[in-house]
Formats: structure tokens, sequence, C-alpha cells
């Protein structure tokens, strides 16, 4: 059709740009990262591939970086874990079993979600002090699993419901326990929404910078964001081509699991708030 | 399975059990720390020095107080621009996404890429694309001759404020184009057949089906964009570190000063403003949405 005709070469070339705005920017952190100059594409200054930028942010000892990126995946993990256990058993409850005022539990949650980190973080911090445990894991997993506990639920409950509740009856008949239900029945047949529950849950807490930033003082707990963000290098000069070659690295986890995971992250994010 | 009485309040019970780790985690860590910073605001709690109950006083000095009422101006600016800009845009690139596309995989995994990375990292890249004399941008508006000299884009109040929009709407944008898409392709293709039929154009589709049938998802992405936006922190604490002189100090970077120097109380009543603005436009844009499509429950 002629309308078709105009629009397709639109439609393309805008999908075009759409690409280079969404990976422009990243491309240029992973090329500083290799270059020995950061501004390798200006013709005064010749572009020399190197790998002395990761060769100095892995192996730095008074960098810290690989403790950041081993503390930022265990207290990710951990918290995504335990968030997703948890939204879980209340997501069953939720969508299984008698219960009034529902509704009003699931919008109470998604409401206290709305809380902005700073108007948590003060108190957060005298918490922890008082507990002793300002600078340890328990500091960030602890605060991350509550912070992800209502997108966790939103996200577990529209996938449980699809879930036909005659297979609870029948493993009720079967003399099992409302656990047994949820792990042995609703687990694995839920196990890509929990699955893309997970990998949001993780990259969150991944992410997440406010909390780390006053929680942690050093690399004991401090974690790859605040890393990055306090990142000077060891000399005067701002040291790009280092800053880009930790960025690469600090990025690559999430980066990787969302490229893998795509159908399920897209899935998984647009639950709850797009109705079906 | 015969539902008499007594079954039902043991299955509330069960109910409530599997609730309890989710609710307790919830009041320890989101609950009691909201209320905390709300009686912390009404004291003057400063580290080493004896805590003392103030009333409003807090309030009252931050009203009276030039750079707090900078940040509230900046951090509303900020939200008023980027907000609508990142859902124009995210609707744009929806739009294109819903089309038969080659490599749709790839393209929408492209799309994720800025998504799911860290803010921080955002905020470092930009830093560099800024950067006055190896950034990109500053290459890029020379060599095509845009600008006669490079532009210092952190060291001017409007530099600096444009290349934070920047910046978050290359972050946040994707987001809303993932959530919008997901509600165009819940749009029956009929509609777009019968328009098709009855002779309607691609403006006069957009605007008679597309954006009616949208505007449900389009409220909840406004509403989350717009939480988000207000309590912006990570990006202005590595691109620009609240300067220069101030005028990029988003009212969660003024609160964390305080904490981070000690002063607990002030520093509270200024998350209590922000949490306050929060709640008002949150309930704002869901009776928005309720209101004029009963849809929210």
């Amino acid at each position: 059709m002629n309308e078709d005709a105009v629009k397709r070469p639109i439609i393309l070339a805008a999908a075009a740009v759409t690409i280079l705005f969404c990976l422009a920017p990243f491309g240029y952190m992973v090329l500083t990262g290799f270059s020995r100059y950061p501004d390798f594409f200006s013709p005064d200054t010749p572009w020399i591939v190197t790998l002395s930028n990761y060769r100095t942010v892995m192996a730095s000892e008074s960098l810290h970086f690989t403790a950041f990126l081993r503390n930022s995946i265990i207290i990710s993990a951990a918290s995504a874990v335990i968030s997703v256990f948890f939204a879980s058993l209340a997501a069953y409850a939720i969508t299984r079993l008698s219960l009034p005022g529902k509704l009003f539990f699931m919008f109470l949650i998604l409401s206290l979600s709305m809380f902005p980190p700073v108007s948590l973080v003060g108190y957060l911090f005298k918490l922890m002090t008082a507990l002793g445990w300002i600078n340890t894991y328990p500091a960030l997993i602890l605060p991350y699993v509550a912070w992800t506990l209502p997108l966790s639920l939103w996200i577990l409950v529209s996938y449980f419901s699809q879930i036909p509740r005659d297979l609870d009856r029948a493993g009720l008949v079967d003399g099992c326990s409302r656990m047994q239900i949820l792990i042995k029945i609703i687990f694995p047949l839920a196990a890509p929404g929990i699955f893309a529950t997970l990998l949001l849950a993780f990259i969150f807490a991944f992410n997440e910078f406010l909390f780390a930033l006053l929680l942690t003082t050093d690399h004991a707990a401090r974690t790859i964001p605040v890393g990055i963000a306090l990142f000077e290098g060891l000399h005067g000069q701002i040291p790009w081509g280092e800053i880009m070659a930790a960025a690469t690295l600090a990025t690559m986890p999430v980066v990787v699991l969302a490229l893998i995971f795509q159908r399920r992250i897209i899935q998984g994010l647009t639950r709850g708030a797009v109705k079906e | 399975m015969n539902d008499n009485n007594h079954f039902f309040s043991r299955e509330t019970w069960t109910a409530l059990g599997f609730l309890l780790p989710l609710a307790g985690f919830v009041v320890i860590f989101i609950l009691v720390p909201v209320l905390g910073t709300l009686t912390d605001s009404f004291f003057l709690d400063v580290t080493y020095r004896p805590r003392r109950y103030l009333g409003a006083d807090n309030f009252i000095w931050l009203a009276s107080d030039p750079e707090f009422g900078r940040a509230l101006r900046f951090t509303l600016l900020f939200v008023l621009v980027s907000v609508p800009l990142e859902v124009i845009l995210g609707l744009i690139i929806a739009l294109v996404l819903n089309e038969r596309l080659p490599l749709r995989g790839l393209i929408r995994a492209a799309v994720l890429v800025p998504w799911a990375i860290p803010a921080v990292v955002s905020g470092r890249i930009f830093e560099l694309i800024y950067n006055y004399s190896y950034g990109a941008a500053n290459y890029l508006l020379t060599t095509l001759h845009l600008t006669p000299e490079p532009v210092n884009w952190l060291g001017s109040e409007i530099g600096a404020f444009l290349a934070l929009v920047a910046a978050d709407s290359w972050k946040t944008t994707p987001f809303a184009a993932i959530i919008l898409l997901a509600g165009l392709s819940a749009i029956p293709d009929d509609l777009y057949r019968q328009a098709k039929v009855d002779r309607a154009d691609f403006i006069q589709r957009f605007f008679k089906i597309t954006l009616p049938l949208l505007k449900p998802v389009l409220i909840v992405v406004l509403l989350f964009r717009t939480i988000e936006a207000l309590r912006v922190f990570d990006l202005i604490f590595v691109l620009t570190g609240g300067g220069p002189g101030g005028a990029t100090t988003s009212v969660s970077l003024f609160g964390y000063s305080y904490f981070s120097a000690g002063d607990f109380g002030y520093g509270s009543a200024a998350s209590v403003i922000l949490f306050i603005m929060a709640f008002g436009l949150s309930l704002g844009l869901i009776k928005l949405g309720r209101v004029e499509q009963g849809l929210m429950p």
C-alpha cells in the first residue's frame, strides 16, 4: 500500500537510530577501557589498543576492585534468593488461600516502595551502627531484601495466578501440606516466572547505590557501584581508561544476564504494569 | 472438599503465616525506618551531641534555607523536563519496535542495555562524554562546526542541567519503551484493520485508537518515572556532584549530604518533604488514572 511505502523507510531509520542511541555510550565505555588515550577518536591522538587498564584494575591491590565485585555478587545473589523465596510464600497465600483484604495488602506493599531511599537511609545507618553491622554483608542484604520484596511480590502474583487451582486441590487430597504444594507443584510450574523475578531482584540489588554508599566504609563490604563512583585512580590525573575498564567489568554481569534472558526480563518487567 | 468455617479459618491462619516473613521484612526495613525518619525530623540529632526535641524547627529552617529552596526547585524542574521527554521518546521507540522489523530480538536486547547497567556507570560514561578536553560531545560539536569552541558542559548551570537530563534519558527511556511496547502489543490488531478499512490515516489511528487504549499503561509509566525522577541521586552524585556551586543538588543529595555529615535531624526533615511530594504526586497520578479510565482497582 502507498502508506506502507512511505512508512517503511522511516521505521527502519528510526530503528537504526534507536540502536545507535542505546549502544553508542555503552560502546564508548568499552572502547575507552581498551584504549591508551581517552580521546582515541581524535585525529591528533594515536589509537593504541591496550589491556593495561584491565591489568591495573584487576591486579592493583590498593584499588580493591575484585573485592568490590565479589561483595556485589554475593550480596545481590543472597538478597535476590531470600527476597524471591519470601515473596513466593506471600504470592502463594495471596493467589490461592482465603484471605480478607488481599488487594489492600498488595497496594499497601506497593505504596511502601514509593518512599524515596533517602528517607530510609539515615535511620538505617543509625540502626546498623547500633547493631555494629556497618560495613558487613547483612547491612546491605537485609535492606535489599525488603526493598526488592514489593517488586517480587507483584511479579510472582501475576505468574502464580495463572496456575490452575485444581492442582492445589489434588495436592491436598494426596495429603500434601501447603508448603509442600508450593515447593513441589507451584515452584516447578512457575519456574520461568521465578527465574525472571530472581534476575530482576539481582539486577536491582546489584545496581543499588545510596544504601551501599552510606552503609559500607571499605572493601570488606563495599559494592561495585560505590567503587566505581569513588574511583579516582592512584595518581593525580583522572584515569579514564581504568575507570572505563572497571565500569565495563562492573557492567558485564548485569548486561550478560539481561542479554541472555532478554525475553524473560521483559516479561517480568511488564507483568503487573500491563494487564493481559 | 467441604468449606466449613473451621477449614476456612485454618486456611486463613496458614495464609497469614505465609505473609509473615514478607511483612516482617517490609515493616522492619522500610516502615520503621520511614517512621524513624519522620520522628528524627522533629529532633536536633547530630552525632556526638545530645538529642533534643525541636518541634517543627527543622522545617522552619528548611523553609528559609536558600540551599534547600534551590534543591527543591532543581528537583521539580528535573522531573518536569526529564519525565515527559523520556515518556515521549519511550513511546516513539515502542511504536517503532511494535512494527515488523528485521533482527527484532537484537533490537530489543539493545534497548535493555542502558536499563540494565548501574546508574553510577552511566554517570561515569557521561562524565567522560561531557569532559571539556577529551569528551566525545565536544569533539562532535567542534568537528561538525556546531559550536565555535568546546562547551564547558559541567561547568555551567544550564550545561550541567542539560547534561543530567540527557544522561538520565539515556538510562531510563528504555524502561518506558519496554512497558509501553507491552501495552501496544495488547491492543487488538482488528481495531487497526477496521480503521484502515474506514480509511483512517496513521495520525488518526494514533489519536483515536493507540493513545486512548494505551492511556492506562502511559499513566503507570508516568507514575513510575515520576517517583524515580523525584528521588534522583546516583547519576547526580557521579556526574555533577550537585554542582556547579550547588546548582544541580537534588533533594536526595541535599538530605544525603546532611546524613553523611552526621546531622540526622535536618537531613530527615528534608527527606520527609521529599516523601510527602512523592506521595502527593503518585496520589494525583493514580487519581487521574481512575477518574478518567475507571481502571485502577
